[in-house]
């Protein structure tokens, strides 16, 4: 295991650490994003393993992609208010696992292909959304200093890692068909993976639902 | 991989990164923003709700009043007057002994009568607005000093003019309430009033030499009476100070801008309780 991946598993354990510990205080959304930190976890454990025994975890990502948007989607259905939105969210859920499976089927296989083009679209999705949520925040602004508001932490670190996905998914693909060297673009990949677990952090130490300082 | 590639997904990665970051910059200076301006229309909120409460509970103070002040002269001064003219039927009737006794009697229930009719004036809110506000503190003065508890000086200075019914009421019920305190907490012997009109500035000064208090009292549930005066006047687009110290007396202080207009919403002139 490199030094990159040392970091990055010792970060994901501190951060579902955290959400375990303080799993009580928590609000409902931030109980799902506890229990989806710990299935990243597991994921990423999983797909350690399966790069050691089959020299490849793009099966693990299939699931993976599809499993980590259907959390968030989950979480930002608490959150939003706007009945409309919700509905769009729970659609965008069943959307995005059908095309998963047809994706993983036909178009970049199971076993053998990234599933880029899934990352694209649960990315995509996750950027609209960030964008509404923040409208929503400007619209129901809370008399709560913004660092405190755990739902901030989330959302920014959200946005941050899917817009800069964008840039690593075209990247990938492009250096790929080049067959240059990609390690620029799993460095951006890994610091890009550790600033969002570290904000998912701070969310999960900034909310507790005694002081109920939600949006939703 | 050439060098200019990695500079490419460097430069892309951090132009990217810092447009992010600028956004996310962006939307917390609006958030603090409309964090204010939801601060500020609370604060308005709560400002005016706390002025209609207040306006509502002088309302009915006033209404009670003016209650009270009709039933003293339509009906306690009536009856002792019917007592008065029935002992002067009966004096007639009496040996001289008796006779003097019922004309003490009678001397005492003109007086009660005479007393009755003078509080009737001071709690009715009409009879206050038909003399004016100068007019009312001389005649309550006069009464009082009359009584031998206290010694009060008036001074007025300038021009006297009208600041209208309901500014003029709230003034004599914060006198009145000075007035009581110093009576009956403050033990003063003596008490100045000043009443000083200027072209855009009127003043009230209420001062005595009574035992004075600590102006943490005004912090105090038991200093509620000196916070309604503040209250008060700021209802009416004026300013109460309140200074005191213990052994110094009191001394209270009401300026108000005559020509300020009291509701700046647009609402009925606050001339008249209704």
């Amino acid at each position: 295991m490199s030094i990159n991946e040392t970091i990055y598993f010792i970060i994901i354990l501190g951060v579902s650490t955290i959400g375990m510990v303080r799993y009580k205080l928590l609000t409902i959304p931030f109980k799902i994003l506890a229990f989806s930190v710990l299935f990243t976890l597991f994921w990423e454990v999983l797909a350690e393993f399966s790069a050691v025994l089959y020299k490849t975890n793009a099966l693990i990502s299939h699931f993976q992609g599809v499993s980590g948007y259907i959390f968030h989607a989950i979480i930002f259905y608490y959150l939003f208010r706007d009945t409309t939105l919700k509905k769009i969210v729970l659609f965008s859920i069943f959307f995005v696992v059908i095309f998963a499976v047809i994706n993983g089927v036909f178009i970049q296989k199971a076993f053998n292909d990234f599933p880029t083009y899934v990352y694209l679209i649960t990315n995509g999705l996750s950027v609209i959304f960030c964008l509404f949520f923040f409208k929503q925040m400007l619209q129901y602004a809370l008399n709560v200093n913004i660092v405190r508001q755990s739902v901030f932490w989330y959302n920014t670190g959200i946005l941050l890692f899917s817009a800069t996905m964008f840039l690593n998914m075209g990247l990938t693909n492009y250096y790929a068909k080049h067959q240059w060297g990609r390690d620029i673009i799993f460095y951006l990949w890994f610091c890009n993976d550790c600033l969002l677990n570290v904000l998912i952090g701070v969310a999960l130490l900034t909310d507790n639902k005694e002081n109920n300082i939600h949006h939703a | 991989m050439r060098s200019d590639d990695i500079r490419f997904v460097v430069l892309s990665a951090t132009l990217l990164f810092a447009a992010v970051i600028g956004f996310i910059i962006y939307f917390i200076i609006l958030y603090r923003n409309r964090q204010l301006k939801n601060k500020q229309e609370q604060d308005e909120r709560e400002a005016a709700y706390r002025q209609e409460l207040l306006q509502t509970q002088i309302e009915i103070q006033e209404q009670t009043l003016e209650h009270i002040s009709k039933e003293i002269h339509d009906n306690i001064t009536q009856v002792l007057s019917f007592v008065k003219l029935s002992m002067a039927t009966i004096g007639n009737t009496l040996d001289n002994d008796k006779k003097a006794k019922i004309n003490e009697s009678r001397e005492l229930i003109a007086q009660t009568i005479t007393d009755l009719r003078d509080l009737s004036k001071s709690l009715s809110f009409e009879y206050i607005a038909q003399i004016g506000l100068v007019k009312t503190i001389e005649q309550e003065a006069e009464r009082i000093n009359k009584s031998r508890l206290l010694k009060i000086s008036l001074l007025t200075e300038g021009q006297i003019y009208s600041l209208g019914e309901q500014r003029e009421l709230v003034l004599f019920r914060i006198y009145q309430e000075a007035i009581n305190n110093a009576l009956k907490y403050a033990g003063a012997k003596h008490f100045k009033i000043s009443l000083q009109y200027q072209a855009d500035l009127f003043n009230l000064t209420l001062e005595d030499d009574g035992a004075g208090f600590s102006p943490d009292l005004l912090n105090n549930k038991s200093g509620s009476g000196l916070r309604n005066m503040e209250n008060r006047a700021a209802l009416i687009g004026g300013k109460a100070t309140i200074d005191s110290a213990p052994g110094d007396g009191c001394r209270i202080n009401v300026s108000l801008n005559p020509f300020k207009q009291l509701y700046t919403d647009g609402g009925p002139h606050p001339n008249s309780f209704s």
